[in-house]
């Protein structure tokens, strides 16, 4: 007994905040009876051999507790609530409480949570005033302007807390970004309307050194173009032998799409007969390209090029033995900008809907007052586009053309802070529903990243929005919309981290085949998962079991799954002992790997942390991490690690995350089902803490759907902290338990948990200035 | 030496500097000499990831460099420039009664020397050296500071034990709560120096840097409209928008009265150079003109976040970096963090070269800086804030006396290295976190 006692101290230790032993308070209620007949029996025949006085096991004595602790001591009550339910205490070899009374106990502590937090006043919080971040800024862009910008080439990253980086507290405006703002609000006017004369064409040469050779027959550059216009895309081939001598095509793509193929010759010229391999031959098409960043790929059609290129031979080796070049792309040059030949671009012909030539300022005020409101989200006085008409007259009293005027005035526009913050009133009153328009953006920047919509806006400005079925029929009309892919991208991305993915770099010695289209093939399937299950308004349990999966003919060679053909992705039926839910997704098991091997830990603790939301705790200051480097086999690996379990310091936590890391290691570094490592055969098994013992990764799916309550708390907990752009707080309990509780209700329906979140109190109220007041006044009557 | 203008009173610096500080004269109490006849005075730090295999990194004995260890052997023939500096520590790195985040709170307290508050949303830190120099001689050029960061894609989250990413992700501090995001993307750092812009003609740019200010001053009318309708905390908020959208605007006026285009020297670039090498090469390159061209002064060069996962295959090191600096002393791991500190000083090497090989009035741009070179780890595998691993590259303006290795007392706060540069550059303020005075022993004259 003094062993199991001593093994959870530190780990106690670590839980309980500072001053965590639970002391009753000071002015003690009468004991109510449900607590001394429920709960007290249990602690003190099953837990206070350890946790009391005199052992006081993991900084946690039970004496002299009473239920007004139930408050005054809610974090360390809470951790016992969780201890409890998950089995962990007490420990393997104690004496376990019987089950019904376990459960019992359980309930009569969570509903004594839930019935103090719902005594309090209710609280919706305060979301404060937002700046749009990089993905928002550039979707609202593309709604208001229709103008597609890339953001991560535009505008820094923004940085993330609450694993989201649509958190009011960190969108910070720094003076870098504040250039940018500017500098893209320039560009993004120009694309929009076209209205800047072009400068004069020049060539650029991407030499065969800038460019990268894909295979025999294929060659590759990308390079980032300054304007909208035409170009004149050239190709180099060099040399003249084709395969078996047959004639070749040479096909060219402009971001993976093909723009033209056109034939080669391969007949022997003069420069072939005297200086071998020198022959070149060019091929060019001309094409309009958006500015940005752009790739451009040559390729010769043709499997016999769909082969590596050999490597070049050794020096001093006999160059004669050396096989016949074969014809390449060797290089590009490109030719621009020229004025598009294709007439004006469609968003310019949607924004300019009168002629500032000949209409005046009269012209630019109806041209601005529509895509001010749109962009503003909200009516605009007259005041504010006032300011914006004013600057298109200095710009004409400058010189600029009257469409370059209106440019100015869309720059000036995407600078204001009523575009590029979010921004609410605090009401009157304690709290009250935020107003119509408020709530249309806050929804439409929770399922779109974007800015409302035509339709969203005027029912939010016919006060029409609260009206019965209203909110109910926009929230389907939304999540049909396919903008609402942004939640896959910006909020599954986050929560899932497989946004991260494109900066995780396996070791390119042990996984060659590893590179940035597989990166984004894997991103691409956890993405799509998530968009259909929430389309189709799928249980949420299916993250953990679903037995599909979405591939296109790469992916699935790369996870050895036969019978998947094409570029596109597809649902593909997945075989349930290998594969089945998110955790058998490549992007999430490469996440949660070193370069060169998996990890258990990193393993075991994406499962607590990311999908249960029970996080373990920090390892402890100076307790130096194990070495798992150290391990050369699978074998030693798990040998290693059970240091960690021995070791009563490291096992409180690790005896949990371990098991559920081992329990994934059929699974390579890069995601590949795999059933030995080298020569060692792959165990999967482990026992959890609560006794429970599993042997495949099939096994432990099974065993973490019966977590699907925790499951579902983390998603909503997750999902809220988004959908409001703030960090959850005490008060907000009571809204996610009654968001889980409609979700156990409704088979746990995935739709279910978004239209919840948006009737909810914290979605639909915001903290009023009287709160401050009285806060205020609180402070001060404690101090005196 | 004579001081020419009278702006510090001798008594009032000697306060500030304690009793263990022997002062010599220095000619920065005077500004007047700031801007030395033969150049701008001009600094910069290079932040070392996950500490240096110490190794190979420990000189033993004070004195002249003679030869150099391991890890600095690429910088042999700078060897006359640099000063290795000993036993300097990073005090607020240490976990103190915290616990576990020592790679958060290394680099935020490297920069700062202040107490690192532990936090994933409630950002507290304090102003770093490069800002508090940035503060006061910022002004005099386009730029009043550059922060480039050699590690491109931010890791959601939290990102060490309750640390926020931020601390990790950012030695910059412009306020105890706002973080200098570096400049990663190589086109993002053309596009600060040089600007993003295509004008066709000087009449063209004159009118365009005319509406961008004009739209610049309609917004600041605007957001004080907005801002009076706002509770306390969102009036914040945007009290920080205001203040960038000032400082923009203070460039773009700059920029109409110089009317001076500079000539970056190198076509613009795009994407990221697949290897690091390159990388730093290509990053640095644009430090350099910056420097050359005056458009900053003041500069900090994060060679990788604190915590830095990147594998450098280039140098046959396929491994993540932070995971290899839990070495256990285990040799295999030590060799490979020593390859990846000797790879990072050659690096650092070719940018102090090319300044040294660039002539300025009658001496060299890299005599006209003073280049740190540093970690706010010593040892990554148990977390050691103390003996950092210290260079300081350059003359300062013929001012410090390179070519040897100073050891100071234990415990001398890094700080106090910052808060001489500080002092060199012309600053006022006397502290820098926790600085308790500025070190001796730079200057033999």
């Amino acid at each position: 007994m003094r062993f199991l006692c001593s093994l959870v101290l530190l780990s106690f230790l670590l839980l309980l905040p500072a001053r965590g032993q639970l002391a009753p308070a000071k002015k003690a209620t009468p004991v109510p009876s449900p607590f001394t007949a429920t709960v007290k029996p249990v602690l003190q025949t099953n837990c206070s051999m350890c946790h009391n006085a005199k052992l006081a096991s993991g900084g946690l004595s039970l004496d002299n507790l009473d239920a007004t602790t139930l408050e005054t001591q809610r974090i360390a009550w809470e951790r016992i609530v969780a201890k409890l339910k998950s089995g962990e205490m007490p420990p393997k070899g104690a004496p376990q409480p019987v089950p019904d009374k376990r459960t019992s106990v359980v309930e009569f502590l969570e509903k004594s949570f839930d019935a103090a937090d719902r005594s309090r006043p209710p609280d919706a919080g305060r979301v404060l005033a937002r700046r749009l971040n990089r993905a928002e800024y550039a979707n609202t862009i593309r709604d208001v302007l229709g103008v597609r910008i890339k953001a991560e080439e535009e505008l820094p990253a923004d940085d993330s807390i609450l694993g989201f980086d649509n958190i009011g507290e960190v969108l910070t405006v720094s003076p870098l970004l504040m250039q940018k703002y500017v500098y893209t609000a320039e560009k993004v006017a120009s694309l929009a309307i076209g209205a800047d004369p072009l400068p004069k064409p020049a060539v650029v040469e991407y030499k065969a050194e800038k460019v990268r050779r894909l295979d025999l027959g294929a060659t590759e550059h990308t390079d980032h173009l300054d304007y909208s216009a035409d170009y004149l895309v050239r190709v180099w081939v060099r040399g003249h032998l084709g395969p078996n001598g047959a004639p070749v095509s040479l096909r060219l793509l402009v971001d993976g799409q093909p723009v033209r193929t056109m034939d080669v010759p391969t007949k022997e010229n003069e420069t072939a007969t005297v200086a071998r391999d020198a022959q070149r031959s060019h091929h060019e098409a001309r094409v309009y390209l958006e500015a940005g960043p752009h790739s451009f790929r040559a390729e010769l059609v043709g499997d016999e090029f769909r082969k590596p290129v050999p490597p070049p031979p050794a020096p001093g080796g006999n160059q004669s033995a050396q096989q016949p070049l074969l014809i390449y792309p060797e290089k590009f040059d490109m030719q621009g900008p020229f004025p598009p030949a294709g007439g004006a671009r469609a968003s310019r012909s949607r924004i300019l809907t009168c002629d500032p030539a000949t209409g005046g300022p009269a012209c630019v005020r109806q041209i601005m007052t529509p895509l001010a409101r749109r962009a503003y989200r909200r009516p605009v006085t007259s005041a504010e586009v006032d300011k914006l008409v004013a600057i298109a007259g200095k710009a004409t009293a400058a010189g600029f053309k009257p469409d370059q005027a209106v440019q100015f005035a869309i720059q000036a526009m995407l600078v204001q802070p009523a575009f590029l913050f979010r921004i609410e009133r605090d009401p009157k009153g304690r709290m009250a529903p935020i107003s119509d328009i408020e709530l249309a953006s806050r929804l439409s920047y929770f399922l779109w990243s974007s800015a409302p919509d035509e339709e969203l806006l005027s029912l939010a400005e016919g006060n029409k929005l609260r009206k019965p079925g209203v909110l109910e029929g926009q929230v389907t009309r939304m999540l049909a919309d396919p903008k609402s892919i942004a939640l896959a991208e910006n909020f599954a991305g986050q929560w899932l981290e497989t946004r991260s993915l494109a900066a995780v770099k396996p070791d390119p010695v042990r996984f060659p085949m590893w590179n940035a289209a597989l990166a984004d093939d894997l991103q691409a399937e956890t993405k799509l998962f998530f968009d259909s299950l929430l389309r189709e308004n799928k249980p949420v349990s299916e993250f953990l079991t679903a037995d599909y999966t979405f591939l296109n003919a790469r992916l699935a060679r790369h996870y050895g799954i036969k019978g998947v053909t094409g570029p596109d992705f597809q649902r593909i039926p997945v075989d349930p002992a290998q594969r089945g839910g998110i955790l058998s997704h490549g992007s999430i098991l490469t996440l949660t790997s070193y370069p060169a091997r998996t990890s258990p830990v990193l393993r075991g603790k994406y499962i607590m942390d990311v999908i249960l939301g029970s996080p373990p705790p920090p390892p402890p200051a100076d307790v130096p991490a194990l070495d798992e480097s150290k391990a050369t086999s699978p074998a030693s690996l798990r040998e290693a690690l059970s240091l960690h379990r021995s070791d009563a310091v490291c096992a409180s936590c690790h005896s949990k995350m371990d098991p559920l890391g081992f329990g994934l290691e059929n699974y390579d570094p890069i995601g590949r089902w795999r059933i030995a490592d080298g020569k060692t055969p792959i165990e999967a098994g482990g026992t959890l803490p609560n006794g429970v013992t599993f042997t495949t990764p099939a096994e432990l799916r099974a065993l973490l759907l019966k977590d699907l309550p925790e499951f579902t708390r983390n998603l909503t907990e997750k999902m809220l902290t988004y959908a409001l752009g703030r960090g959850l707080e005490r008060f907000d309990r009571p809204a996610i338990r009654d968001i889980t509780s409609k979700m156990e209700k409704s088979e746990y329906r995935f739709q279910v948990l978004v239209r919840e979140i948006v009737t909810s109190l914290p979605f639909q109220n915001r903290r009023g200035q009287l709160a401050d007041t009285q806060a205020t006044a609180a402070i001060t009557r404690d101090t005196k | 030496m004579i001081i020419t203008k009278k702006t510090l009173n001798r008594r009032t610096l000697l306060r500030g500097l304690g009793a263990a500080v022997a002062l010599p004269m220095l000619d920065a109490m005077s500004p007047a000499f700031a801007a030395s006849p033969s150049g701008p005075i001009r600094a910069a730090w290079f932040y070392v990831p996950n500490g240096i295999d110490m190794r190979n990194w420990v000189i033993p004995e004070p004195g002249p460099l003679t030869s150099l260890p391991p890890i600095l052997k690429p910088l042999e023939s700078l060897k006359s420039e640099l000063l290795v500096l000993s036993n300097l520590t990073a005090n607020w790195g240490r976990p103190h009664l915290v616990g576990a985040g020592d790679h958060g709170r290394a680099l935020a307290a490297y920069m700062t020397g202040s107490f690192v508050h532990q936090s994933v949303s409630n950002l507290k830190l304090g102003i770093s050296a490069d800002q508090i120099i940035a503060s006061e001689v910022g002004r005099q050029t386009a730029l009043p500071s550059l922060e480039i960061g050699l590690e491109e894609t931010r890791q959601a989250g939290n990102c060490d034990n309750g640390y926020s990413c931020a601390y990790a992700y950012n030695m910059s501090w412009r306020t105890p709560t706002q973080p200098m995001p570096p400049v990663s993307a190589p086109r993002a750092l053309f596009e600060r120096l040089f600007g993003a812009d295509n004008f066709t003609s000087p009449e063209d740019r004159a009118r365009r840097l005319a509406m961008r200010r004009s739209i610049l001053d309609s917004v600041l009318e605007s957001t004080q409209t907005i801002q009076a309708s706002l509770g306390p905390v969102d009036r914040r908020k945007l009290d920080e928008y205001l203040t960038s959208v000032r400082e923009v605007e203070q460039q773009v006026a700059r920029a109409e009265k110089d009317g001076v285009v500079i000539d970056p020297g190198m076509e613009k670039p795009f994407g990221v150079p697949a290897e690091f090498g390159d990388y730093f090469k290509l990053m640095t390159d644009m430090l350099f003109v910056a420097f050359k061209a005056d458009v900053t002064r003041v500069a900090t060069v994060m060679i990788g976040r604190e915590g830095s996962n990147r594998p450098y295959p280039e140098i046959g090191i396929s491994d993540s970096h932070h995971p290899i600096t839990h070495h256990q002393k285990n040799p295999v791991l030590l060799d490979k963090i020593t390859a990846i500190n000797t790879y990072h000083a050659k690096l650092f090497g070719g940018f102090l070269q090319k300044l040294k090989d660039t002539p300025e009035g009658d001496s060299n741009m890299l005599a006209n800086s003073m280049i740190v070179y540093g970690s706010g780890l010593s040892d990554g595998d148990t977390h050691l804030h103390d003996e950092l691993p210290t260079i300081l590259a350059g003359r300062g303006g013929n001012f410090f006396t390179p070519g040897r290795h100073v050891m100071y007392q234990r415990e001398t706060p890094v700080t106090n290295l910052f808060a001489t540069m500080a002092q060199r550059m012309g600053v006022r303020s006397e502290h820098i976190g926790d600085s308790t005075g500025r070190l001796a022993e730079l200057s033999l004259s």
